[in-house]
């Protein structure tokens, strides 16, 4: 199958190197201490922020930091065929646990001790780069919920079909088999917190396909950075100390 | 190169700021001297922001990142609005909304002794002072002002109590009045605490002036002075 036409656009009409369209919410969950949506095209995520708390279970709670929980699971009605098993299964736990780490880095998890700090993600609707929407709901949430952070965390994927480097992929050219590079990178102090790839590269073509998605991520950031900052403006009619 | 670094801070403050935006670097400070609050963080040479909010600046050299959430961070000397979730031999554990329950010494009140212990019951409503907040260790409260009197500390009975978020109870705490209370202090009368935590407790002679209150500093969280005072009079319109 051709992904990439000889004119150069995409299944979807995109260039090898355009991103979908990027829209963020932020406050969307009103009980939650903070909460985002967060959407790529037609990939659409929600994340909600509880904590810092105190410590549900007394026997997980770490004296010298904070406690980070996340919980991903994708809604039945997500994809095209109805799915049985929305979470808990082996998938699901996987990025679970990717979304904890790459949060972990970023979150100060040391100025709140004893405290537990709980993720809920939740995509609404599928269409590849899940993960990476599911990271960029998280920093939007968690900057809402005033959790300190190093930085904002940001991620977008990047893949290599028909030897073109592409940036996000969607749905059919994650599906294709090809190469899929997630990448999440703190922006303002240039480090990689999470490099996931599927299927094999050659070296120098990775360094392409990394340097593709680390400008992804910019992009992102950027775009993140101009919610939160529309969002602060409120404060402006509050006058407090 | 110190007017340098400070203008540099300067053009910063009362601006929108982001988690990881360095404010200043300290590598071209000489001999200066600056304080930092709530919300900004020292990272080697540089001082970098680590909650979303506006840099504000306190004359002579305090900064810190003034910024809205639904969870309080303790600090001591804030005045907060708790909910007694236990009792112990020898303190209360309350809620107040932090990241832990905090400590109320059973002695922490007015002529406290071994005899006269109070008896509050679990849900109980309170208004106390924090007098510790480390972070190592739960914040320990006290039902006392720094002199030892009750003052307006102590539990609240009857009346309604709602959360808000900690950047509109500091508005309603700022000075001068908030137009939001000023303008239903003019036509009605009830009685409010106000938490730094983003509690708000009301309490009125009738259930409706009650309503009435809570409902109008709720509508004000994004609302600007004049909107606050356009609000309220349309909300007492409505129930005249």
């Amino acid at each position: 199958m051709e992904y990439v036409s000889p004119e150069g656009l995409r299944l979807d009409g995109r260039r090898p190197m355009e991103m979908r369209q990027i829209r963020a919410e932020i406050g969307a969950v009103s009980k939650a201490d903070g909460s985002a949506i967060f959407e790529m095209g037609n990939t659409k995520v929600i994340a909600a922020v509880y904590g810092p708390r105190e410590v549900q279970n007394r026997n997980q709670q770490i004296s010298s930091h904070a406690l980070v929980r996340c919980e991903y699971s994708m809604a039945n009605f997500s994809t095209g065929d109805r799915m049985r098993k929305p979470k808990g299964d082996r998938r699901s736990t996987e990025i679970s646990l990717v979304i904890r780490q790459t949060m972990e880095a970023c979150i100060l998890t040391h100025l709140l001790p004893r405290s537990q700090i709980d993720i809920y993600v939740q995509v609404l609707q599928a269409d590849g780069g899940t993960r990476s929407a599911c990271i960029n709901a998280a920093t939007l949430a968690l900057a809402d919920a005033g959790i300190p952070m190093r930085d904002l965390v940001t991620s977008c994927s990047a893949g290599y079909l028909n030897s073109t480097p592409l940036l996000d992929l969607n749905y059919v050219e994650d599906s294709a088999g090809g190469p899929d590079v997630t990448l999440g990178i703190l922006p303002k102090l240039d480090k990689v917190t999470l490099l996931q790839m599927d299927s094999k590269l050659p070296i120098d073509i990775l360094e392409n396909v990394m340097q593709l998605a680390i400008e992804g991520c910019k992009a992102i950031a950027n775009y993140i950075r101009e919610v939160l900052l529309e969002n602060t403006k409120q404060l402006e009619y509050r006058r407090g100390v | 190169m110190e007017t340098k670094s400070t203008s540099s801070f300067t053009n910063l403050v009362d601006q929108s700021v982001c988690p990881g935006d360095v404010v200043l670097d300290l590598s071209k400070m000489i001999n200066q001297t600056i304080k930092l609050g709530g919300g900004l963080r020292q990272d080697c040479d540089a001082i970098s922001v680590m909650k979303a909010g506006r840099l504000r600046f306190s004359k002579p050299h305090k900064y810190w990142v003034e910024n809205s959430q639904k969870r309080y961070v303790p600090y001591a000397e804030d005045s907060v609005l708790g909910i007694v979730v236990d009792s112990r031999s020898d303190n209360f554990l309350v809620d107040i909304k932090g990241p832990t329950l905090a400590f109320l010494p059973v002695l922490a009140f007015e002529g406290g002794t071994r005899r006269n212990i109070p008896r509050f019951e679990i849900g109980t409503l309170i208004y106390v002072r924090v007098i510790k907040a480390n972070p190592g260790m739960n914040p320990e409260l006290s039902c006392t002002d720094a002199s030892g009197k009750a003052a307006e500390f102590g539990a609240l009975k009857d009346g309604y109590m709602f959360e808000c978020t900690t950047g509109q109870s500091r508005m309603l705490l700022s000075s001068p009045t908030c137009p939001v209370l000023d303008a239903l202090g003019k036509k009605l009368s009830f009685e409010i605490a106000v938490g730094l935590n983003g509690r708000v407790w009301v309490d009125a002679a009738s259930p409706h002036t009650t309503i009435v209150v809570a409902n109008a500093i709720m509508n004000s969280e994004t609302l600007s002075g004049a909107q606050q005072r356009i609000m309220v009079e349309k909300l007492l319109q409505r129930i005249q």
